[in-house]
């Protein structure tokens, strides 16, 4: 089920809201940077 | 036709497939045979019903540019060619509410009681040869497409000048009737664009535009004729000099791609707005017609039958072959083949290359009722599989099969393995080898890459297909990036196991870098969303072990990326400057303490 997380860019420290389901992956790209070492922070993280 | 009367192919007009289960050399397909209501063998195509029935729709065929009837033939070469009824237009078979056609028919072919068939057929290949689609040119308004009559497609063009059209090929003006007195020929619509449209050149527009503007010429040499481009693309045999010819015959060439078409409501002539990109100057021309070369899209149903075979698709939408120079032919899943434009948008002659490249790829399978499998599959060792079903899940071909009650072990069918290396990233149990990338092999590498100033060097996993070639192109370009960055080649990222990456850690590695190709271009169909899956699952458990998850990188690069692949470099190499001594040796602590519990 999609939720609402934070995203964390792992190269530029860049973060943002976004939904996010894990079932169903999709290509993420930092908005920022342009990596796509974006991580899904855990509930109670990025908040 | 010819493939009609060939005494050794089966022809299964108006069908649908349903499911295809199995593999290269042993596929089962079920077919839908729809109910025609017409016996197709009685039919003799003399056409009565056709003058009784009372029901008249738009064509489809022919863009509904003309009618048809309930009963009817989709188009004159159709094979087979027998009538049929459409029972959704069709006033009613149950009860029968007109049977007109019935009563004129004297063959007795009409049979409203008949049923979809279901056919069960084994195979040994498939061809997908499903065609494509064209854009709607709605999405550019500025050409007022549907609002001005004398606005049309290339596609209508074809039809109006058709020998199956009432005008017999004479092209009239919608609005007027009339022939038209002048012309004008729109190229790239939806074709080329980066926000309305599609990014990629749809390849046969220039070629087909030029091709009508001589049929028009040889037909009414009087017509004006323009053709507003941005290139003309005419890189075939022969396509250069039908170019030359039709601007020996007056066809008149304009670079510039009109911006706006504002009819003139009392003469309903188009006044095209432009800027000719020659001069530079911004123009205005008057024409009685306006023909949108329109691009070439994938079909809608792409989806089912990439489902149906495991396909996959490029980012553009057409489906993926296995590799585009070197195996042009080839669906990723074995047995399968691409002809024409599913693949990308092609002309005849090059759909008919890669239709008899198809055949004969297929001919060669079938006459020698074996195959090579590919030496990279996966093997089971299973003394040590516990029937968990995870590789089953993850395996992007359905290639393994596992009796989870039963506890049996599972089995992989190796012809249908490609060896992305998924099940053996995943299996906790060490039960899955990787012929030719062991683990053993590549905790080998691991370690000889560490034997020495460890804190100096970034690990690197880069998929075989994308970001090994996108390195490569760099190499190749001579561009430029640091040399902190040792490559370890897998075939697919997901062969990138969590051991690998916590080996490497455990070995003093300050970066990690997981590369592989970008989703839409992964050449095992999905398995790098598991690559994605599992990085995220190491950042949260680097974190639990306070290891900075920073310190894995995750990156998709093309093997068209080279400039991407250099910028990746030098991003990990500034990232490994910022990786202590202290805090290498703090994480190596850490995980050899947990490796010794
Ligand atoms: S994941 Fe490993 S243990 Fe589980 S069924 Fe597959 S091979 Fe066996
Ligand atoms: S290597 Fe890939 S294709 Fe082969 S069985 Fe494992 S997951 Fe399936
Ligand atoms: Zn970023």
């Amino acid at each position: 089920m999609a939720e609402e997380v934070t995203f964390k860019c792992l190269r530029c420290g860049y973060t943002y809201k976004g939904t996010y389901d894990r079932k169903v992956p999709e290509e993420r790209e930092c908005p920022k940077c342009g990596s796509n070492s974006v991580r899904p922070l855990p509930k109670g993280k990025g908040d | 036709m010819d493939v009609g009367r060939h005494p050794k192919i089966k022809l299964l007009a108006y069908s649908e497939i349903e499911e295809i289960t199995g593999y290269i050399g042993n596929f089962h397909v079920k077919v839908r045979k729809k109910a025609r209501y017409v016996d197709e063998i009685a039919c003799t195509a003399c056409g009565e019903c056709v003058k009784v029935c009372p029901v008249v729709k738009p064509d489809e065929h022919q863009l509904g540019l003309a009618t048809r009837k309930a009963i009817y033939i989709p188009f004159a070469q159709a094979v087979p060619a027998s009538y049929l009824i459409d029972m959704e237009d069709c006033l009613g078979n149950n009860p029968i509410a007109c049977g007109a056609c019935a009563e004129v028919c004297d063959p007795r072919a009409i049979d409203y009681d008949q049923k979809d068939e279901i056919l069960e057929l084994d195979v040994g290949v498939a061809i997908v040869a499903t065609g494509m689609d064209v854009c709607d040119p709605t999405i550019l308004d500025e050409y007022r497409y549907t609002k001005y009559e004398n606005v049309i497609t290339s596609w209508e063009f074809e039809i109006l000048t058709g020998p199956g059209y009432v005008t017999r090929g004479e092209l009239l003006r919608p609005t007027d009737r009339k022939v038209p007195k002048s012309i004008a020929f729109v190229q790239c619509v939806g074709s080329r664009a980066e926000r309305r449209g599609n990014p990629y050149c749809s390849n046969i527009c220039c070629m087909n535009t030029i091709k009508d503007t001589l049929y028009l010429k040889e037909h009414h040499p009087e017509i004006d004729c323009t053709v507003f481009y941005m290139d003309i693309r005419a890189f075939g045999k022969g396509y250069e000099e039908l170019y030359k010819r039709s601007k020996e015959v007056g066809v008149k060439y304009i670079r510039g791609i009109p911006g706006d078409i504002v009819e003139d409501r009392k003469t309903r002539n188009l006044v095209l707005t432009v800027e000719n990109t020659t001069t530079g100057k911004i123009q205005r021309h008057e024409f009685e017609m306006v023909v949108l070369s329109i691009g070439v899209i994938p079909r809608p149903d792409t989806e089912t039958v990439q489902r149906l075979l495991t396909l996959s698709k490029a980012a553009d939408g057409f489906l993926m072959e296995t590799h585009y120079q070197l195996n042009p032919i080839d669906a990723p899943t074995g047995g399968v083949f691409l002809a024409g434009c599913c693949e990308s948008p092609k002309d005849i002659k090059a759909s008919v290359i890669q239709a008899s490249g198809a055949a004969s790829r297929a001919e060669t399978l079938l006459s020698a009722g074996k195959v090579k499998v590919e030496a990279i599959t996966s093997e089971v060792i299973p003394d040590l599989c516990k029937a968990c079903g995870i590789c089953v899940d993850v395996c992007p071909y359905g290639s393994i099969t596992v009796d989870r009650k039963a506890k049996t072990p599972a089995s992989i069918v190796e012809a249908a393995c490609k060896g992305c290396g998924t099940c053996g990233a995943e299996c906790r149990f060490d039960a899955l080898r990787m012929r030719h990338f062991t683990d053993d092999q590549i905790i080998a590498m691991i370690d000889a890459m560490f034997e020495e100033r460890p804190e100096e060097k970034v690990c690197i996993f880069a998929c075989n297909w994308c970001s090994y070639g996108g390195a490569d192109l760099a190499g190749l370009s001579r561009m430029q990036y640091p040399p902190s960055g040792r490559v370890i080649r897998t075939m697919c990222s997901g062969r990138v196991a969590e051991k690998f990456v916590w080996h490497a850690f455990r070995k003093g590695a300050p970066v990690v870098l997981i590369s592989g190709c970008h989703f839409a271009d992964c050449h095992y169909i999905d398995a790098n969303r598991w690559t994605q899956k599992r990085v995220e699952k190491l950042w949260d458990k680097m974190e639990q072990k306070g290891i900075r998850p920073e310190r894995l990188q995750l990156e998709w690069i093309s093997a068209a990326e080279a400039v991407k692949w250099t910028r990746v470099m030098h991003a990990v190499e500034e990232l490994r400057k910022t990786v202590t001594r202290e805090e290498i040796e703090e994480t190596m602590r850490i995980l050899s303490e947990e490796k010794g519990k």
